[in-house]
Parts: structure tokens; sequence; C-alpha cells
């Protein structure tokens, strides 16, 4: 298997120097139609873009409004008619992009980035786990498999929010329920609101009670760095290997092109070589 | 191919240039640095020393417009540098255009670095001896990397020719140049007292207890990266007129690993939280990181950031200590 993805990563490595062999300018966004916009949550939304480009589960693009700057989303679908961006509200571009309505025009560049490697995974269960609004890139692969459900084996997802209110992806929980395992939690529920079946605890109290060794399964994380590391622990005490998992990584961004540096992990680019890395790749990086 | 010229014609040849085209060279001032130069001040370029900035920001701008905004329509600025000639630059300063060539030309291809890059003559001026007592560029295997490079002999200069730019420029002041047949051998291009760094190779030495010693006079100023002639991180702002936030203009500014900002994300967590860290990136990304992207060290050993920091902090001095 890592034979095979070594040509996979040479072989997009070389698509994305044909795309940079054209003389276009790398910084210049294009405008795309917002077709919708959806309040998720008090502090999230998701819009769907007009955007009909080639792209894996887990790239991003860098989202420009002019006189505010440009902030790096990832996108949460999978789709070659549209672009789906779940926005949490918590800088000043994400802010006032709140403010977009239907119909209106965003100006947007990309996708960049390795996203998951879904091709070399067939044949796997999937683990998906995610924490608040890391759960958006996730759901891009959730849509991959929607499409490719042959491909892969049991899908098992452990989503955990903040409250009930935070949950995402309200519309199509219900859908997922029904064909995926689903494990819910909140942290905190003090008003016992309803919350699907979603149990009150952290994510990693689910993930540690289920009942799961590491055959043929790859796992799938994203959410704060926090729970991210206490994920890998439990993992770890379960059996698995460092290359079965995937995280993703975020980071301070400005090209999104390899150049402007802010985004390093050590020697590792977030924007070129991320933001999914294997987990072999850089475990030993630290934080810095 | 080496050709030579008059120590008196030197002056002939730049003014001439400096009369059509423009020529940059260092000039001595305050604090030397490269300038646009006249006609008539081609008698006051300053070769004594090398400069104490770099030439980094004729092509690496401070500050670009990437582009012009109004409403959400965006408007791409015309990019046109007149042809320029930079005269003066030494070996550390061609590998580091040479560095930079590599990022902004074959990383990715950036309009506004390829167009300043694209129009201009590297006339280098080698350095017999380090130039100043910082210099150590002699052991991190500067690469040949030039139009035409300038050998001072006193009573005149050997030109080597090292691209066909070079040699078209030759031809154009023919009457100047008189071709000799000689070759400039390696052994004659090395720098003396340039060795000082000891070893380039620190990827074993990331918790070495050492790095403390220039952590502990840090003082995140950000005078290294600005005056490092490879540094070539940078940022994205827009600004606008305070009047109608609608209108006005995305920039690419400079921005150093030293501060805090650098790394921080919309919560306000900052990944390289501790001055320790931020010091260590820089020297990690001169001597290691560059070298795993791009197979060479980014670092030329101009030993620029070590003269321009208000403590002195000498990270030769430290790795070469490291046991």
């Amino acid at each position: 298997m890592k034979e095979k993805e070594t040509t996979e990563k040479t072989s997009k490595k070389s698509s994305v120097k044909k795309n940079l062999a054209k003389k276009e300018n790398p910084y210049i966004p294009k405008p795309y139609k917002v077709l919708e916009y959806f309040r998720e949550t008090p502090d999230t939304f998701t819009i769907t873009l007009d955007m009909q480009i080639e792209h894996d589960p887990g790239q991003f693009v860098q989202v420009t409004l002019p006189g505010i700057g440009e902030s790096p989303i990832s996108i949460c679908s999978y789709s070659n008619k549209y672009v789906r961006l779940n926005i949490r509200e918590v800088g000043n571009v994400t802010k006032a992009l709140a403010n977009i309505k239907k119909g209106d025009t965003l100006l947007v560049r990309g996708p960049y980035g390795h996203g998951y490697p879904m091709k070399l995974l067939k044949g796997n269960n999937l683990i998906i786990i995610g924490g608040g609004c890391g759960v958006a890139p996730l759901r891009g692969i959730i849509d991959y498999v929607e499409k490719n459900r042959e491909d892969y084996k049991d899908v098992h997802l452990f989503l955990g929010y903040r409250s009930p209110k935070d949950i995402l992806f309200s519309r199509e929980i219900e859908e997922w329920r029904k064909q995926y395992n689903l494990s819910v939690t909140v942290d905190q529920n003090e008003k016992h609101d309803f919350c699907y079946d979603a149990k009150t605890g952290f994510v990693t109290e689910a993930l540690k009670a289920s009942n799961m060794n590491n055959e043929n399964k790859v796992v799938f994380i994203c959410g704060p760095p926090v729970m991210m590391k206490f994920v890998i622990e439990i993992l770890k005490q379960k059996g698995f290997n460092d290359d079965q998992i995937f995280i993703s990584a975020e980071r301070l961004m400005y090209c999104a092109l390899g150049v402007c540096c802010h985004c390093m992990i050590r020697g590792k680019f977030t924007c070129i070589d991320g933001p999914v890395f294997r987990y072999d790749e850089i475990k030993d990086l630290k934080n810095d | 191919m080496v050709y030579r010229i008059k120590r008196d014609e030197l002056n002939i040849f730049l003014e001439g240039f400096a009369r059509k085209n423009q020529l940059v060279a260092p000039l001595k001032g305050k604090l030397a640095k490269f300038e646009l130069v006249k006609e008539e001040q081609v008698k006051d370029i300053y070769l004594e020393k090398n400069t104490y900035f770099p030439a980094k920001e004729f092509f690496f701008k401070k500050n670009e417009t990437v582009f012009t905004f109004k409403d959400n329509k965006i408007q791409e600025p015309k990019l046109e540098t007149p042809k320029r000639i930079f005269f003066g630059l030494r070996r550390c300063d061609l590998n580091a255009v040479k560095h930079q060539d590599k990022v902004f030309m074959e990383q990715i291809k950036d309009p506004y670095y390829m167009a300043a890059r694209e129009n201009s003559y590297l006339l280098g001026f080698h350095c017999w001896e380090a130039p100043s007592k910082y210099c150590f560029c002699g052991t991190l295997n500067l690469a040949d990397y030039y139009d035409l490079m300038f050998y001072d002999k006193k009573d005149y200069f050997l030109v080597e020719v090292g691209s066909d730019k070079g040699k078209e420029l030759i031809k154009e002041f023919k009457t100047l140049f008189e071709d000799i047949d000689i070759t400039i051998t390696k052994e004659e291009k090395k720098i003396k007292g340039a060795d000082r760094l000891l070893k380039d190779d620190i990827k074993g030495l990331y918790d070495h207890p050492d790095w403390q010693k220039g952590v502990n006079q840090c003082l995140s100023c950000a005078a290294c990266t600005n005056l490092c002639p490879t540094c070539y991180c940078f940022e994205l702002h827009d600004e606008t007129k305070t009047s109608n936030i609608q209108e006005g203009k995305r920039v690419r500014n400079w921005s150093s690993c030293q501060v805090l900002d650098f790394s921080r994300v919309a919560g306000e967590h900052v990944f390289r939280q501790k001055r320790e860290e931020r010091f260590k990136h820089r020297i990690y990304h001169q001597l290691e990181y560059f070298k795993e992207r791009y197979g060479v060290n980014m670092c030329v050993g101009c030993g620029r950031c070590i003269q321009g920091c208000p403590t002195r902090i000498d990270f030769v001095q430290i790795i070469n200590e490291m046991k």
C-alpha cells in the first residue's frame, strides 16, 4: 500500500506543476455565484458556490472579501457541480462573510493542498472523527463515500460538539444515521435539549467505549489540537498504527502556494504538503 | 570566456549604461546599500566592503500591489520594469538571487518577481577575501550565478561571462572589453577568510541546549529577517480608503518569523509561542528546511543578520560550539 501511495503523491505533484506552468497570476481570485446560504448554528453557516472544479475531499480554497482580506476555507462537499464551504465566524474575514447572501458573487481561488487519498484507501473500513468545525473537511469524505459506496466497507462517524445548538449539518445527520454507524457527543447539555441521540461527554469517551480494533481500518481526524492529541492516544492504545491515521492541520496562511511560509510545520508546508497528512509524516514535528 | 576592462574604462561602461537604462549599484551613504545610480554618481559607487542592506528589495519588493479592487471587481497591475543592470553584487548576494529565483520562478510563477527579474542583468563583484568579519560563505558551496563577474586586478578588471545575457552586454560595449585567453579556476574563486561556519548540517541538534545562548538575547525585533538577502516570507493584506472600504488594493509585505503574529490564527492561537521556537525556526529554515525542498542551503553566509542584530547574536558561533 505504501508503494502505491508514493506513486499517487508524485502524480499529484506533477499535476500541481502543470497548473503552475500556465501563465496565470496565482494570486488572483475568480468570481463565483453563491447558490445557497444556510445558517447551521449560531456561529457557523454553509454556503454553496456555483464552482465546478475537480478536487479531492479535504482540499481547501482561498476566499477573498475585498477590503477585509483573504481566508483559507476547507471544502466540505464532494461534487463536480458545486463547492460547499462551512464557515465559522471566528476571524475578520469569516465574520464579514456571514453577511453574504444567496445570489451574491464571491471571489475564490483554489482548490489547494493535498486532500484525503480516497482512491488508495479502497476496501477499508473508515472511521471519521471530528470535533466542532473540524467536521467540515471530513464531510467531504462522507460525500465521496456516498458516490463510491461499493469501494468502502463500514463507516463509523464520531462527531463531537460543544452543545446541542452547535451540532453541524443537521440537514444531513438523519441520513447519515441511516447509512452509517453514528456516535454524536456534546460536551455539555445542561438543559437537556433535544440533540438526536447525542450522548453528553467528549468524543474521546465515545471512542474509548467503542469496541474497535485496527483491522482494515483507516481513521480520519480533524478538530482542535487538544482533541486530536487525545484521540490519537486512544487509537494507539487500541493498536492503530501511525500510517492508518490521517489528520488535517490548520495554520495561518496567506498564499496557499508554498511560498509565504506562514503555514510551515517545521519543514513542511500545510498548504501544499498538507493540509491532510498521514500521521507518520508529521508526528515527529510536534507543534512548531 | 574571460575579458579584460581597464580600471578607468569601467566607469565609462557603467555611465554608458546609466545614461540609457537603469543602473543599480552600492552607494555608501550612512549605511551602504544598493540604489539607483545616475550617470554622475557612477564615480561614487562603493566597492570597498559589502553593503549593509541586500539588493533583495529590487526583486522581492517590501511593498507590492498584488491587485487593486473597486467593489467586487479586481484589476491586475501593469508590470513593467526597464532594462536594469545590477553592479557590485557579491557572490553571496548573487546566490541569494538564485535561491529566491527557485521560490518565485520555479515553485510558483510569481508575476511580480518575474517582471522585476526578467529585464535585469546581474553583474557580480568578486571578493578576494571576506569583506567583513561576519562573513561565512566559504563553506556553503555557493554557485556561479551571474551574467558577468568582475575580478578586481588593480589596474584592470577581469570579466567572466556567465550567461548569454552577459555575452550580449559585452557585445554592446565591445570597444571597452578585450578578449583574453585565460580561465579563472575554482581555487582562485575561493574567498579567503570566510570559512567560519564549521558545520551546516544541524539536523540532529534541534533539542541542543546551546540554542538558548542566542534565544536569551533575542529581542524578536526582526532585524535579521529584514536584512537577510534570502528571507522571503510575506503577508497579504487589503488596504482601503477610509472613506470607502470597497475600494483599495491588496498588498504584499515582507513578514518575519521572529514575531509572534507570524503564526497567530483566528481564535488567538499562536503555534510558535516561545522565542526559542521562533529563533530556531529561522536557523532551521535557512540551513535545513530549504535544503530539503530545493537541494541547497538557503543561507548564503553574508553575515548581515549577525551584523545587524542589536544584541549581535552569532548563530554561526553557537552552531560551531555545539558538541
